[in-house]
């Protein structure tokens, strides 16, 4: 295991010039400011020292390693599947508007449900998304139909009923 | 199988209306590799290591509430007992030490920090010695620390000597602290039987077992398990109500091992334990003493209530542990008064007294929280509420903690807001009675017996 910490009174000790680190060595804000005004250069494998990545232990590494296996709760939805919930005013136009975003984003509506209580209704869509990273900007964009409109848009992702619902 | 419209708007709703959330994602780092002969030194290394692990948590928090349309309402860093790392400076006046890591929270972000910690169930080092004494300039001068100290285990009994220097530090801080409420106070909790892995403020910390980091959660919703037992309504059996209160607490505990877990992994860290507490706030209907009450006594406090308690913290574990084999913490039910609207609302009715509520902390999972009471208590008077309460949790091989809070200025009856999450506290009478022959003895009252437990 290398040098952990390089603090300011280690700078102060070193008697100036060059001092050599680990690149796992975490040099202290303090460290480097003495360092400065003392004109003393802090090295790391040849170059100038960076701050590394912190090392969060050998457990960490262990798990970044072999990652444990925890079956998740299965269901047919599995990765990609979105869950839109819509609640509110009825006025013609809601499902054209919501349902316009999500095409417009390449999406695909798998499944859609929709019941009407008096002058309110709630609609649930389940969506697929083509890729996992567009699920951020799906949400932003439905979500963000509510700021203007009578109704609210919900968007959460399917693994959160998969872990509530299924075991 | 898809899922069914029910279930998907009964989660929708579980957080859009009834205050489900992840109260608190906490971050444990250990400091031990801080510990530095010279002070400034080890401040230097614990405001570093702290700043250079938790950056990223505040972001990873956001991302997963984007992600997963969660709120997690708080972030918070719990590091080792700072007594561990202060020895082998030998320095008599750790301020400076939690200023360190009031800097540190600031600059990463956090609301609390935990850790301004010592173990002194069966005595005091010099660095003990150092910390308990610092505590009270510490809560005064810092915003964000949070202090915590065990003062009995069953395994050890309870060191009174401990309990009553906890008292005078309680007194302390109160004082230093008199202008916002003795504020002070709501950042210190004892312990017996402590929690090394606990992700909630105040006793949060990172105990000796822990590993370099781990990420910890804490679920919350009191809020739903009050709109299920408002479905239920009055006519099933307690069995029925244990059913519905477990099925609520598995539920919830899914979904924090699914939040714990992304984040640990989105942190590079490993992920530690989901803590599944009913953790009330004062926001309505956030609140235990609702769901006592829906359950069938009539006001918290009245007879039947620690009855009606014993259920609830009972299938909040038994729902949780169904649900994830890393369940920690300290896993139950809160009864903090001050956090807790139900709770003010019982207090000021006259129903629910500082007896009663001891008498609750015997099957809730923490113990005495957030109580008020008169400024001028006598430091005989809070050792003796501290020691009982520490002895009901070496018999019952139970985590129990007090955080009492003696507002100057103020009596019996009178209200003290300190806002936010904190809330707002009825003074509570302690009686005119103290024990303060019991308080000079001093000592240690020797850990049980194991066996003949009647």
């Amino acid at each position: 295991m290398s040098r952990r910490f390089l603090t300011a009174d280690d700078v102060r000790r070193s008697g100036g010039g060059e001092i050599a680190v680990d690149p796992e060595t975490v040099v202290t804000p303090q460290a480097l400011e003495v360092a400065r005004g003392l004109g003393v250069t802090i090295r790391a494998a040849g170059g100038e020292w960076r701050e590394p990545v912190p090392d969060r232990g050998p457990d960490a590494a262990e798990e970044q390693a072999h990652p444990h296996f925890l079956p998740e709760p299965e269901d047919e939805l599995m990765g990609t599947g979105v869950i839109v919930t819509v609640v509110g005013c009825n006025r013609p136009g809601v499902l054209a508007e919501v349902t316009a975003i999500i095409s417009d984003r390449g999406a695909s509506i798998r499944d859609i449900s929709q019941k009407m209580v008096g002058d309110y209704f709630h609609m649930v869509l389940v969506v697929e998304v083509p890729e996992a990273s567009q699920f951020n900007e799906l949400k932003g964009a439905l979500e963000a139909l509510d700021a203007a409109q009578d109704y609210v848009v919900r968007v959460m992702h399917e693994r959160v009923f998969r872990y509530m619902h299924r075991i | 199988m898809a899922f069914t419209d029910k279930e998907i708007l009964e989660t929708v709703r579980m957080v859009e209306l009834e205050t489900l959330d992840i109260r608190t994602t906490t971050l444990g780092i250990s400091l031990l590799d801080c510990a530095d002969p010279d002070l400034e030194s080890t401040c230097e290394k614990v405001y570093t290591k702290i700043v250079h692990h938790a950056r990223g948590l505040g972001e990873v928090a956001d991302s997963i509430e984007a992600d997963f349309g969660i709120p997690i309402v708080n972030r918070r860093i719990a590091v080792t007992p700072a007594a561990w790392i202060a020895g082998a400076s030998g320095a008599e006046d750790l301020t400076p030490l939690a200023l360190a890591l009031d800097m540190a929270a600031k600059e990463v972000g956090v609301d609390f920090i935990g850790g301004f910690t010592a173990y002194v169930h069966k005595g005091f080092t010099r660095a003990d010695e150092a910390l308990v004494s610092t505590i009270p300039r510490a809560l005064a001068a810092t915003d964000h620390v949070c202090s915590s100290l065990s003062l009995a285990s069953t395994r050890a009994g309870i060191n009174m000597d401990a309990v009553r220097r906890f008292a005078d530090v309680v007194l302390e801080t109160a004082r230093l602290t008199a202008d916002t409420g003795a504020l002070g106070c709501a950042k210190l909790v004892c312990f017996c039987n402590v929690v090394e892995d606990n992700p909630f403020v105040a006793g949060a910390h990172v105990g000796i077992g822990e590993p370099e980091t781990v990420l910890n959660v804490g679920v919350s919703g009191p809020g739903v398990v009050r709109s299920a037992l408002e479905r239920l309504g009055p006519e099933p059996d307690l069995e029925a109500v244990a059913s519905v209160v477990q099925r609520t607490a598995f539920k919830i505990t899914r979904m924090g091992e699914l939040v714990g877990r992304e984040a640990a992994r989105r942190l590079g860290t490993t992920f530690g334990i989901v803590d599944v507490s009913l953790a009330p706030t004062p926001a309505v209907g956030d609140s235990v003493a609702d769901i006592l009450e829906l359950m069938g006594v009539e006001r918290t406090g009245a007879p039947g209530t620690t009855a009606a308690l014993a259920l609830l913290t009972d299938a909040v574990k038994k729902g949780g542990v169904m649900a994830s084999s890393s369940v920690g913490g300290l896993s139950g039910a809160f009864i903090p008064v001050s956090e807790d609207q139900g709770m003010i609302d019982a207090v000021a009715a006259g129903a629910l007294s500082l007896a009663k509520l001891e008498a609750m902390t015997t099957v809730c999972s923490v113990g005495l929280d957030m109580v008020a009471v008169p400024g001028d208590t006598p430091a005989d008077v809070l050792t003796g509420i501290v020691a009982d309460e520490m002895a009901i949790g070496m018999v019952n091989h139970k985590t129990t903690a007090v955080r009492i809070i003696p507002v100057p200025g103020k009596g019996p009856g009178e209200t003290v807001e300190w806002g936010g999450l904190l809330g707002t506290a009825i003074v509570q009478d302690p009686g005119n009675f103290g024990c303060r022959t019991l308080h000079a003895r001093g000592g240690r009252i020797p850990a049980p017996l194991q066996s003949f437990r009647n």
